[in-house]
């Protein structure tokens, strides 16, 4: 290269970088408005990071589908809610029966609908709804089988081989419902990407990028009065992590997002448009790999030691220094006693101890012939009380609740160590069967009833030996009593003879303790009610309020309303 | 000629080698993509039974998949076709076509940042070599103290001053998703450029320090040849000696620490990515290791190490041009 052309070569980097210098200096001013001609727009944050890829399939449930396609795009025929007991609410059904034997199910769906399209939506919709995820086993997550049939455009019959009423909210409650017009047509639903969504919700798709999508409100939807959206449109974002999200919801640019935030009173004290609800979400336990007989191996295989811990431990201080004092007390039939509370049948279950009682624990482990140490820690056979769990690295609250736990049962002669581990490994060693103890929570299941917990969490037909997977009966319990109550809560449809069944599970678990309660793991989400208003409050769970909630979130957003005018 | 030829083979093996590494290690990984979604969809109050994980498997085709070695050639002939898969977490979508969306805003970021601080450094480093004992080269150790720091923690300060204290800059993404669409409109580029200010100076900011000392210490070695004392001798202006005769010297070492900064520009940041929720791919290399999305993760560290082979080629190629001694002794 000769002089001259090194020298221009130089100046032209230096021109250059100048620019962009001046480039920057110049927008740093950018304008940041949230309202487009004078129509509200609210901004919500549902825990997505990155960049989004279009895909408004609602028959999915990869995690793929954008969350809003259930229930803001399409909608189920009843919603089912989460936070409090209540009865199914109908949405695009308006009546269901079962017959005395549980095998058929009789639909009538509500008139007047139509899609955006503008064609109307009718019975036939939802019996092809219904065939299709049968007629797809990569999209029936109940593995059932069914026949579905419109008798006319406002009944549909699902007839069932055996008794299914179990499968009730699954099939109500859980499953979107798709025109026939559009979706006869397409060869494989699962992996259609479907960019244009047509549905029934309140909300249509308005415009799409990869960092944000704005969905607007659905003109020709089916409600009226309080069951129309009244918020103009709603654009969904995606932030990398909680302290973008902070600063969100600080500076108001967010309306609506669910994030654990250990600041969070002092962030509502500051700034008087914002509003949070705790709700109930999940039971925190200690998942015990209990089962000896099903290859478990180590001391938590003894109902003792998991008594033991069960006493040991002081639940307030981890309430308060894990959760900052968010968490509710649990129960220890393993329910959320503000959402399950009647179905607890003995009240001495309702309630776990709040604060440690070592002497008890002490007293359990010797009435199971363990001896204390000379080093403090209990021994039985040569067999020294140590025991190991695992717990997700990063997930802050349980590796708190994990440290904690290890000063409070030293108390009561158990050693305990942290064992803190990746995601994905934490994971395979619970449906795996190769861990002693686990730090988990017990999730609830299609609806609020037990039954889904006990027949997840409990059930034999759940579990598999260690070492083969299990499907969400980790800790490998299998008790011939709770299968048979299990069994006998499927067969029939009325509460009374289901608490009776409750009743009994109740007293085995208590007894067996395979998943050691601990409290109930609360969802914070945050409002900002400067743009809109009439959000989920403490005292009116009308839906589960977290943003990232499939069918909830179109019970909220046609629920809200501008705040001015 | 066979200086061309031992390198293009060598570049073949290499590459050979890379692309097998990419297809064993996602496999040594523990756990898999179902166990993951179903622990998400517990979480996220979705119903799970034993039929959901049947069900999973059959639409993310994980259940059977044959051995490693028919999924080793599998993986080979799908590469020559150009095809990465499909990607678990965005399923149905392509590992292409996720990875083209996230692309683009790591070249721009990461990229020019390298570059701005490559240049940036490597002037100011001839500058200080050039005049020993200034104030530039008293700057060096601030620089090369900056760099010490560690990247998390200077750009969460920088977070914490400049968009939390004084909202100057924006906190988190690439562009003002409210006010404008991607597309090319100066609208979009400006707002673009204002979002990727801050996460581009701490970039810049850190890694100066290293450009600037080593192109410093190169032109003081340089300037103590004998071809330099013999230009000064000859008269010649000091800003001919400067340049053409100790810094076209001088950068060499350093133009070749660019090629591998510039090949792994593709690998993005995923600290920087994280703390400015930027949309490149080191967060999606992220979320794909999080889920166990193999398909995703073999594409992303496919185009990390061609990216990073084809740096080096050309740089070893462009070395030969510009400096003919390494050409002879091959």
């Amino acid at each position: 290269m000769s002089l001259s052309k090194k020298r221009l070569f130089l100046g032209a980097t230096a021109l250059a970088a100048a620019a962009a210098l001046v480039l920057t200096g110049c927008s740093s001013d950018g304008s940041s408005g949230n309202s487009s001609g004078g129509a509200t727009t609210i901004t919500l944050f549902n825990g997505s990071v990155g960049n989004f890829t279009e895909n408004f399939n609602p028959l999915l449930s990869t995690g793929a589908e954008l969350q809003p396609s259930q229930g803001v795009l399409y909608e189920t025929l009843f919603y089912y809610n989460m936070a409090r007991a209540q009865k199914p609410v109908p949405v695009l059904g308006t009546a269901y029966s079962w017959n005395a034997d549980g095998t058929q199910l009789t639909i009538t769906t509500r008139s007047g609908v139509t899609w955006t399209d503008g064609q109307p939506f009718t019975a036939k919709d939802v019996a092809f709804t219904f065939t299709l995820f049968q007629k797809n086993p990569g999209l029936n997550t109940t593995g059932a089988t069914w026949t579905a049939t419109a008798t006319n455009d406002n009944t549909v019959v699902l007839t069932f081989p055996s008794t299914s009423f179990t499968l009730e909210p699954q099939l109500l409650g859980n499953m979107a419902m798709v025109p026939e017009h559009i979706w006869s047509k397409i060869a494989d639903p699962a992996k259609e990407t479907n960019t244009s969504p047509v549905g029934t919700g309140p909300y249509k798709l308005k415009s799409f990028s990869a960092q944000s999508y704005v969905l607007t409100r659905n003109p020709t939807y089916w409600g009226t009065g309080d069951e129309a959206p009244k918020v103009e449109n709603v654009r969904y974002i995606s932030l990398a992590n909680a302290d973008a999200a902070t600063s969100a919801l600080e500076s108001g640019q967010i309306d609506w997002m669910g994030s654990y935030l250990p600041t969070l009173k002092n962030i509502i004290k500051q700034h008087p448009n914002l509003s949070y609800v705790n709700t109930p979400d999940s039971v925190t336990d200690i998942v015990a790999c209990s089962n000896a007989a099903l290859g478990c191996t180590g001391p938590q295989t003894d109902p003792a030691v998991r008594q033991a811990i069960y006493y040991a431990m002081d639940r307030t201080q981890l309430n308060t220094q894990a959760v900052a004092g968010f968490a509710e007390p649990a129960s220890a039939a393993l329910l959320v006693p503000s959402v399950n509370g009647d179905n607890i049948v003995d009240q001495a279950n309702a309630s776990l101890p709040q604060t440690a009682d070592v002497a008890k624990a002490k007293s359990v482990l010797e009435a199971a012939g363990w001896k204390l140490g000379g080093n403090g820690y209990y021994s039985k056979g040569g067999q020294e009380l140590d025991l190991s769990v695992n717990v997700v690295t990063g997930w802050t609250d349980y590796d708190t609740d994990c440290t904690l736990l290890q000063g409070q049962l030293k108390p009561a002669g158990i050693k305990l160590s942290v064992n803190q581990v990746a995601q994905n490994a934490w994971s395979q060693a619970e449906v795996s069967g190769k861990f002693q103890l686990s730090l988990n929570s017990i999730n609830p299941g299609a609806s609020p009833s037990p039954y889904f917990i006990y027949n997840n969490y409990l059930s034999t037909s759940n579990t598999a030996k260690a070492g083969e997977s299990a499907t969400t009966n980790v800790s490998r319990y299998s008790n011939p009593t709770v299968d048979a109550a299990i069994k006998d809560v499927a067969s029939t449809n009325d509460p009374a003879k289901q608490k009776v069944d409750y009743g009994v599970i109740q007293a085995q678990i208590v007894k067996d303790m395979p998943y050691i309660p601990i409290y109930v793991n609360q969802a914070l989400t945050q409002f900002n009610n400067s743009r809109a208003t009439g959000w989920p409050t403490q005292d009116n769970l009308y839906a589960f309020p977290e943003p990232w909630k499939a069918w909830d979130n179109g019970i909220v957003l046609k629920a809200i309303r501008p705040a001015k005018g | 000629m066979r200086f061309y030829l031992q390198k293009v083979l060598f570049y073949v093996v290499a590459l050979w080698f890379a692309v097998t590494l990419n297809f064993l290690i996602p496999r040594l990984m523990p756990g898999n993509p179902v166990d993951v979604l179903i622990s998400k969809m517990g979480a996220a109050g979705q119903p799970v039974t034993p039929a959901t994980r049947k069900a999973l498997e059959i639409q993310l085709g994980t259940g059977g998949g044959g051995n490693w070695f028919g999924q080793y050639g599998q993986y080979l002939n799908d590469l020559i076709h150009g095809n990465l898969g499909v990607s678990l977490v965005n399923y149905p979508a392509t590992v292409t076509h996720v990875i083209g969306q996230a692309l683009p805003w790591t070249i721009a970021l990461i990229g020019l940042s390298t570059v701005i601080a490559f240049l940036l450094g490597v002037g100011l480093g001839m500058f200080a070599g050039w005049r020993r004992g200034s104030w530039l080269d008293n700057l060096i150790p601030a620089t090369t103290v900056l760099q010490a720091v560690p990247y998390f923690w200077l750009a969460l300060i920088l977070v914490l001053f400049l968009t939390r204290w004084h909202q100057w800059f924006p906190y988190a993404g690439g562009y003002d998703v409210a006010s404008t669409m991607p597309g090319v409109s100066l609208r979009f580029v400006g707002s673009a450029i204002y979002y990727g200010f801050l996460p581009a100076c701490t970039i810049v900011i850190s890694s100066i320090g290293g450009w600037m000392l080593g192109m410093r210490n190169m032109m003081v070695a340089t300037l103590s040849e004998d071809y330099v004392v013999a230009a000064e001798a000859k008269g010649l202006r000091p800003r001919r000696v400067r340049l053409t005769y100790a810094a076209r010297n001088a950068v060499l070492p350093s133009l070749s620490g660019f090629a591998i900064s510039l090949g792994f520009v593709v690998a993005g940041s995923i600290v920087t990515e994280q703390v400015f929720s930027y949309p490149g791919v080191g967060q999606l290399l992220w979320t794909s290791v999080s889920n166990n999305d193999y398909a995703l993760m073999q594409g992303i560290f496919l185009v990390i190490s061609l990216s990073v082979l084809a740096a080096n080629l050309i740089v070893d190629l462009l070395y030969a041009l510009i400096d003919p001694r390494t050409r002879a002794r091959a």
